[in-house]
């Protein structure tokens, strides 16, 4: 209680992340183990007891890292345990997801930094956090920003070419890490040698990522991975109207992750997938914008999606001739075959699938239509590869 | 708005696809869309904070007005030098592909020195073929600096303040003394 009382006089962020929790935080033993990581264990068939004898087994071990936790443990061991018990029956509760990255270690010992900070850091952390926080759900950002060490961690794992956190690095064999797109381009525009130390690299090409480097980044920066990904995916669509070799490969990749998208869930990512559809089509600003207006009322929701969808699909039809222009033009090629065909019956089975979230009622009537379409374009697309092939 | 001009024609091929309204509603976003852009844009907008943060020590660097591609510098004349006191103020100029090709870097103030020649263009390693994208424009002022300290006279921009350089130091320490008090004060 004591805590509870000084932290709310600490900083903004503080208090949001401390308020989001889902249960009583003002437990001093709350902050002894993360839930997250007590759910974690929880599924590996540890109970409270034991997490509590294993830590302290692991104290006694001479190494030098976990001396450091020896004395939050110490600290925060006495007012624990009054309010153990309370604790575990409400985690049980809760489920979290075990993906997330358990950072308990520093979790404590930020928690016990932060009131005593006087006023300068601590608005300095404000300020630092307070954008992080605005940006996620509340629930991740409980490890994430309030960490001391976030600010280097961050400098260490960015890349030196875009100075922002790697995408999906890879590691030189003179041990330096890119983000995989940068290390490629700077191999082709400046020549196959490190950035940094300028050793040569044996081939630019074969860049792989470094999956562990991958991981650790992508659970300590859900949220500019996240952004990142984002970003991608959008570029990913204006290349692809480019160069419809790459688009198969593309198309796949995006196809995949967004059929996965729509299987986990409806509510809140399907405005952001709208907004992808709409990128797709060439016309992002203005539609995206016309869709969560559209998402946000319902009446003017019908409306505004059909109009909409007539302005999709005329754009559609515009894309189609051009595909079709530019794979006459070019020898037809078994590739861009494939990445058009994918392409398109995916179109349609976006749309089919937009229906079905906007307007419930409308939903059944749409989704036939669609998949006639569908079945229709499909149709057209066998007969030209086949005529194609028979020549 | 350099990069903006540069990149238009790489913009969507689809522009006749679109209809017209979006596209000039579009059009001060939309080229920030694009990869290459926005890649090198807000590479330079992250420069300009880290460098805002942390700038290295006699150095100051900023964008000139609201175009971040044109930038404007200043360095002090390091003390021990025949330049001390004096102010130099530089251009930094990025072109579309920033991190992947070198910054233009020209001297606005007249200096005497052997690698910076009669228009302000210097000859510096890292700006031409030992550029690296892992360099920023910090690294970049710090290298500038050290030819304060450092004249390289075997690769001259100035031949004859090289061969002077190389011939009589006491007397091209006087005439460098000189062209500061006179043009960087």
């Amino acid at each position: 209680m004591v805590q509870e009382g000084s932290t709310t006089s600490a900083s903004e962020p503080e208090r949001r992340t401390i308020e989001s929790k889902p249960l009583g935080i003002g437990n001093d033993a709350e902050s002894f183990l993360s839930p997250r990581f007590k759910s974690a264990a929880a599924l590996a068939g540890w109970d409270e007891e034991a997490l509590l004898i294993a830590s302290l087994v692991v104290d006694d071990t001479p190494e030098r890292e976990f001396q450091q936790k020896k004395r939050s443990v110490l600290q925060r061991k006495s007012p624990a345990s009054g309010s153990r018990r309370k604790r575990k029956t409400s985690t049980s509760i809760i489920s979290i997801p075990v993906t997330v990255l358990d950072l308990d270690e520093e979790e404590p010992t930020v928690k016990d930094e932060a009131p005593k900070q006087d006023p300068e850091t601590a608005e300095a952390e404000v300020k630092k956090s307070d954008s992080m926080v605005e940006q996620k759900a509340d629930d991740s950002s409980l490890s994430c920003s309030t960490l001391p060490c976030m600010d280097k961690l961050r400098e260490e794992l960015s890349c030196a070419i875009c100075l922002e956190i790697c995408f999906e690095p890879s590691t030189t064999p003179c041990g330096h890490s890119f983000c995989k797109k940068c290390l490629r381009s700077a191999a082709d525009k400046c020549g196959k040698r490190c950035p940094k130390c300028r050793q040569l690299i044996s081939n630019g090409r074969s860049c792989t990522v470094n999956t562990v480097l991958w991981n650790t980044i992508q659970l300590l920066f859900p949220q500019e991975v996240e952004a990142r990904k984002e970003a991608k995916e959008s570029n990913s669509h204006e290349k692809k109207i480019q160069d419809p070799e790459k688009a198969f490969y593309s198309s796949l990749e995006s196809y995949n992750t967004r059929a996965t998208g729509m299987l986990s869930m409806h509510g809140t990512s399907s405005s952001r997938r709208r907004g992808q559809i709409t990128v797709q089509e060439g016309d992002g600003e203005r539609d995206s914008r016309m869709m969560q207006r559209a998402a946000s009322s319902n009446a003017e929701s019908r409306v505004q999606s059909r109009m909409h969808r007539r302005s999709i699909r005329a754009m559609r039809m515009a894309t189609r001739d051009a595909d079709v222009r530019s794979s006459r033009r070019s020898t037809p090629d078994q590739d861009q075959d494939a990445a058009l065909a994918l392409r398109l019956q995916r179109e349609e089975f976006l749309e089919a699938f937009r229906d079905t979230t906007q307007v419930q009622t409308r939903s059944s009537l749409s989704l036939t239509r669609a998949n006639l379409r569908a079945i229709a374009s499909r149709a057209a697309i066998n007969l030209r590869i086949s005529g194609r092939q028979n020549l | 708005m350099v990069g903006n001009r540069d990149h238009r024609p790489s913009l969507p091929l689809f522009s006749g696809g679109r209809s017209s309204s979006s596209t000039s509603l579009a059009s001060p976003t939309s080229w920030a869309s694009t990869t290459s852009v926005s890649a090198s844009g807000k590479r330079i907008q992250r420069e300009m904070t880290e460098f805002n943060l942390d700038p290295p020590s006699d150095c100051s660097a900023g964008p000139k007005g609201d175009n971040l591609y044109h930038w404007f510098a200043t360095i002090f004349g390091p003390p021990g030098t025949p330049y001390e006191g004096g102010i130099f103020f530089l251009d930094i100029i990025f072109p579309s592909d920033y991190p992947f090709n070198p910054p233009k870097v020209v001297f606005k103030t007249r200096i005497y020195h052997c690698n910076v020649d009669s228009t302000g263009n210097v000859s510096l390693d890292i700006l031409k073929d030992n550029w690296s994208p892992a360099l920023t424009i910090a690294k970049v002022l710090i290298a500038v600096k050290s030819i304060f300290t450092n004249p390289n006279p075997y690769d001259p921009n100035a031949p004859g303040v090289a061969h002077l350089y190389l011939a009589d130091r006491a007397k091209h320490d006087e005439i460098a003394a000189e062209w500061t008090l006179r043009f960087a004060k």
